[in-house]
């Protein structure tokens, strides 16, 4: 077995490893992550995650969901670190599988990957507290400036293949059992078993209404909304149910105009192509309106106070029209018709993020155009949501992309996913098929005793 | 724990059955555990510590900005402890919020007399502040703070030996001999175990020194009475509006409490609380804010009641000016946390207008504005 096979069982079982060999690990992790572009590529099939924040045992629950590196194939969007109890191991476990298996997991960079945020936020004091210097947060934070940007996942399935899967309800199954050819959205809880399933084109207005599309449908009853009030009412239809024009156009798409060499984006669009899809932690800037514009940054330092790369770490999709000021002091706000616009000119089909709690684990916005992606169940330890992943299918077309590139340079000068402005209108292709994976926090029995006493988590 | 007492944890993870397994059996065992068959004193003694996590949540808040407040410091035991950004947000709306409602009280007719009635006030220091600000206060206000006698030792002893403190009172206060009480005039702090104050018998009720029972008088619980069991609280609560301060006295209530146990951040919080021994007796009775503003109805402060959240006091009550300078304190990255977190605690009031009194609406003039402030 080797040193890092070795590393990697320790750190399983939520051991911290020797600060020299931390030091060797975050070394080679940067030789690795310097070679990737600001937008790395990345093939479907993917399961994308979002925050991770320190929660190790819910991290190893989402292995167990999700499946093991490197049989899954995953993509997470940052926050490995920070408010929970286990940021150094999880960050650390994800670094050596990253290491240990380049090609099958794929680490972008979050707004707390960052010296200034851990200071305040926990995984600076955990260091501290575990090796009694500074040192492993200045390994960690140097590797934190080499973390990519974004990804580009392309080779999506439109439509997700038909899945064996059990109902967890055998009522739904009824409802259901003759949808399998065509199915968008599948949403299944931690046992692997389906809680709903939403075909993309039986959906139509005379649809019976208990199978109207829920946003929100949830395999537990355990997620109706904190009684806060300010959550933007769930879009149902808007997001769920694309009309059927809508989808009508999938298989009459003109070709992609890709770069030399990405066969993925040359040559006619299979009828299974779910599109591009652009990963980021927090979600758009102002400062760029191309995928090419966000390759152009200088990446390698900590993230600033303000500015194209500051955005993409720190913004948020909210019900507005253009762009707001951001309630968290950095980033900006961005509504659907700069989601839109921005879609439409780089020809992606979603943009997938992570950065925003949602109770749900997952919330698809604006025609499912963006969706956020939460991983950190019972946030905290306090505030009681679910977490979920987030599968992408592949479509059979075999992208072929190489592995560590600077994504897919040059697909901002295509058409994409847009059948261009019909009737004054764009209309919009379908998205990929979206299996969520819906998780809860990792039973208490097998986290042990937190490694330092709570802080006042309530006002007293 | 013994070692063989440790479970396995794959056996764990892969028994994950509905209710059952050992995890329902480690959570009934956990309760009947260190804290379900406490004794009455160790409940007590955990109840009284939630005061120093407060007096250390101030300081944070102070020493980062967001408050002013130089006699924070002189209340906490211990080296200082930097708060999380929501929580030193949340102490401030907290603070902000109720100093608000007491000086719109204070200011309405504001030669006249008015009296503060604390209950828990633990090491609070809102007394020293108001007096700082305006020391006219130090002969037209009465106040008091009433808390059990190890907390008010504490803050009694502090008091004692603190000449700056003391420079804030009205005059050298009488300091029991173990410190348990101190008075002054008008600013008194009394040793006093507030479920005494929970009988009918109006004969057997504890004397509270220097009690005005004839001016306009202000009840605050800043999570206090919800310690208690409902019928404990409505009882002491009635002990005030009946004996202490009966009518035609105006009086009113104001109280900081969690509310909303039942969603899912709710129900973490009772339960990660439990695990601290801390048992929120009421919450469940006066769950949200309607149930709260009929508890003071219920209570006798009829002629008005309001009650509004954490969040909705930030966003109604703190000005846009005020709103950034707090935002620059620090980075608040946590917002659907903080508004998640703001939306699970209230400030609530409710008043009993009086009669043959010439301050007999003060309180309906002091905040009958505030509901189109909301």
């Amino acid at each position: 077995m080797s040193e890092l096979d070795k590393a990697i069982e320790q750190l399983r079982a939520c051991r911290p490893i020797p600060e020299p060999q931390v030091r060797e690990l975050c070394h080679k992790a940067r030789e690795l992550l310097i070679e990737e572009g600001n937008v790395v590529g990345v093939d479907a099939p993917v399961t994308i995650c979002g925050d991770i924040h320190g929660q190790f045992h819910d991290l190893m629950e989402l292995f167990r969901v999700g499946g093991d590196v490197p049989d899954t194939n995953y993509l997470f969007m940052g926050d490995f670190v920070d408010r929970g109890f286990y940021s150094l191991e999880s960050f650390l476990l994800l670094l050596c599988l990253k290491v240990r298996y380049p090609d099958r997991i794929t680490l972008i960079r979050g707004n707390h990957e960052s010296r200034q945020i851990t200071t305040v936020y926990g995984f600076y004091d955990e260091c501290l507290r575990k090796y009694g210097s500074a040192n492993v947060w200045r390994y960690c934070c140097e590797v934190f400036d080499y973390l990519a940007l974004g990804a580009l996942v392309t080779g999506a399935a439109s439509n997700l293949p038909p899945s064996s899967a059990p109902f967890a309800d055998p009522a739904t199954a009824a409802n259901m059992a003759s949808d399998t050819s065509d199915v968008e959205i599948e949403i299944l809880n931690s046992a692997g078993q389906i809680t709903n399933r939403f075909p993309r084109q039986r959906r139509s207005p005379h649809q019976p209404q208990q199978q109207a599309p829920q946003p929100n449908s949830q395999p537990s009853s355990s997620s109706q909304d904190a009684d806060v009030d300010d959550a933007p009412p769930p879009d149902s239809q808007a997001t769920l149910s694309p009309s059927p024009s809508q989808s009508q156009g999938t298989n009459q798409l003109p070709s992609q105009t890709g770069a030399p060499g990405t066969s993925a984006s040359s040559g006619a669009r299979s009828q299974n192509d779910g599109g591009a899809i652009l990963c980021v932690h927090g979600g758009l800037s102002p400062l760029i309106d191309t995928l090419d514009k966000i390759r152009l940054l200088d990446r390698k330092q900590e993230v600033p106070h303000e500015g194209a790369m500051c955005d993409l770490l720190w913004s948020d999709p909210d019900e507005i029209d253009g762009w707001g000021l951001s309630p968290r002091g950095a980033g900006f706000l961005f509504g659907s018709d700069i989601v839109k616009c921005f879609n439409h000119k780089n020809g992606l089909s979603m943009v997938a993020r992570a950065h925003q709690l949602v109770m749900e684990g997952f919330k698809e916005m604006f025609e499912a155009e963006v969706v956020t992606v939460w991983s950190a169940p019972n946030y905290c330890y306090r505030c009681g949501n679910v977490a979920a992943i987030l599968e992408l299918g592949e479509d059979g077309s075999g992208g072929g992309y190489v592995p560590k590139s600077n994504g897919d340079v040059g697909r901002s000068l295509g058409l994409g996913g847009w059948e261009g402005p019909v009737n004054g209108e764009m209309r919009r292709m379908g998205g990929p098929g979206r299996r969520y994976r819906v998780f809860e926090a990792a039973p208490q029995d097998s986290r042990g005793m937190p490694a330092k006493k709570p802080v006042a988590d309530y006002f007293l | 724990m013994d070692a063989h007492n440790i479970p396995n944890l794959n056996t764990l993870k892969t028994s994950r059955g509905r209710g059952g397994g050992l995890r329902s059996r480690a959570l009934r065992l956990h309760q009947s555990g260190p804290y379900g068959e406490a004794s009455k004193e160790a409940k007590d003694a955990i109840i009284q510590n939630t005061d120093q996590d407060a007096a250390q949540s101030r300081l944070s808040a102070v020493e980062l900005g967001y408050l002013n407040d130089p006699f924070a410091k002189s209340f906490v035991q211990g080296p200082p402890v930097r708060r999380y950004p929501i929580i030193n947000r949340g102490t401030y709306v907290r603070t902000t919020a109720i100093d608000h409602l007491i000086q719109r009280f204070l200011s309405a007719s504001p030669s006249s007399q008015k009296q503060i009635i604390s209950l828990g006030a633990g090491t609070d220091t809102r007394y020293f502040r108001l007096v700082k600000d305006n020391p006219d206060l130090r002969s037209t206000l009465i106040y008091h703070e009433l808390d059990f006698p190890t907390t008010t030792i504490a803050k009694v002893s502090t008091v004692q030996r603190n000449t700056y403190l003391r420079s804030f009172l009205p005059s050298e206060p009488e300091f029991s001999s173990e410190n348990s009480y101190m008075y002054t005039p008008t600013y008194n702090v009394h040793a006093l175990d507030l479920r005494d104050l929970a009988i009918a018998d109006p004969a057997s009720l504890p004397n509270v020194r220097n009690l005005r029972r004839d001016i306009p008088t202000l009840l605050l619980s800043e999570c206090c009475l919800i310690y208690l069991l409902p019928a404990v609280s409505t009882r002491i609560i009635s002990s005030f509006t009946t004996h202490f301060l009966p009518t035609p006295v105006p009086l009113a209530l104001v109280l900081y409490e969690p509310i909303h146990p039942h969603d899912p951040f709710g129900r973490i919080m009772v339960s990660n609380l439990s695990q601290r021994g801390i048992v929120l007796e009421s919450l469940e009775t006066f769950h949200d804010l309607d149930a709260q503003r009929k508890r003071l109805k219920d209570a006798g402060f009829d002629s008005g009641q309001e009650g509004r959240s954490v969040l909705e006091s930030w966003r109604q009550w703190i000005v846009e000016e005020e709103k950034e300078r707090v935002a620059g304190c620090e980075m608040v990255d946590e917002i659907e946390e903080w508004e998640l977190l703001a939306g699970h605690y209230s400030i609530c009031w409710g008043w009993r207008d009086g009669h043959d009194n010439e301050d007999l609406d003060v309180f309906s003039r002091a905040w009958k504005d505030l509901r189109q402030e909301g």
